[in-house]
């Protein structure tokens, strides 16, 4: 497991900082009244950034062996992706009517 | 640990083959049920972004001091993830009554954090938000999105509490290990994880 190579306190209360940096660019980008659909896909990439560092360094999976990243982050990631590309079809609902 | 140490001596010594991925079953399963959750927050998260961006009138509920609010959660969440890995690394050089202590400190601010949301949801409730109705006359939907999704994560956190007090708590007995820690831990890091999406999505794009 991971313990050896592991991070320094003190590199931890820097991540700490660097994640709570990217929430104040969230929260500045909030306030520059974007477009919503602009705003949502900034928002979503700082957060995927944040979540990129969480589960690398907070979750320590950059310490396991690399299998663990290649069998479980494709696979997680394909399954969301896909989830994000089926779902506007459920839209088709408004449109649809029962015969009469 | 090692993959040797990890092969495992079954009941008429045979030995067993080694994890393949080098850690704990106990940890495996935590990354599976991980995995699961991820993809049920991820369902929620996106069914609401197509809702937000498709509807053309939502209603923004949020002033400054809740998003200031929610900026403060997020300190407070991130800071418990920080002592959650110094309860892991004190657990896994031995030093019990420190592992004890950072333990506390975790379930002290994910309780704080709960108390924050709980905080926000009665503000919302007494401005007349409901899970189907929009004091402003937007889109009814955001009560419904909101109250399911910080609901489900509120969850997560109060369940997380009460898994760490069982932790520590069996951990203090020399029932658990530091690896029962260390599982606990990859827990408590996921619902942080999970707030670092619902945070800019639920509070920052529904900001006046």
């Amino acid at each position: 497991m991971s313990s050896n190579r592991e991070l320094s306190t003190s590199s931890y209360v820097g991540i700490g900082v660097g994640l709570m940096a990217i929430v104040g660019i969230e929260v500045i980008l909030t306030y520059q009244h974007l477009p919503v659909q602009t705003l949502l896909v900034c928002l979503l990439c700082l957060a995927c950034l944040e979540a990129f560092v969480a589960v690398m360094y907070l979750m320590h999976v950059k310490y396991e062996q690399p299998l663990l990243f290649w069998t479980v982050f494709p696979a997680t990631l394909f399954v969301l992706g896909f989830l994000c590309y089926v779902f506007p079809d459920a839209f088709r609902m408004f449109s649809m009517r029962l015969a009469q | 640990m090692n993959q040797s140490e990890l092969a495992v001596v079954g009941a008429h010594g045979t030995v067993m083959e080694a994890s393949p991925f080098g850690i704990e079953k106990k940890k495996l399963g935590m990354w599976i049920f991980i995995i699961s959750d991820a993809c049920t927050f991820g369902s929620f998260l996106f069914a609401y972004g197509y809702m937000r961006v498709g509807a053309p009138v939502w209603g923004a509920p949020f002033e400054l001091s809740s998003i200031v609010n929610g900026i403060v959660m997020t300190a407070v969440l991130l800071s418990s993830s920080l002592t959650m890995l110094t309860a892991v690394r004190a657990a896994q050089t031995g030093a019990k009554a420190s592992a004890n202590r950072w333990l506390g400190a975790t379930m002290l601010l994910g309780a704080i954090f709960a108390a924050l949301h709980l905080r926000e949801w009665i503000k919302l409730i007494g401005e007349g938000w409901r899970l189907f109705s929009n004091p402003t006359g937007g889109a009814t939907q955001f009560g419904a999105c909101f109250f399911s999704i910080t609901g489900l994560h509120l969850t997560h956190v109060v369940t997380g509490v009460i898994a760490l007090a069982f932790i520590a708590r069996g951990y203090n007995q020399g029932r658990y290990d530091e690896s029962h820690v260390e599982t606990a831990g990859l827990y408590w890091h996921f619902v942080d994880l999970v707030w670092m999406f619902v945070f800019p999505l639920m509070y920052l794009m529904n900001a006046k």
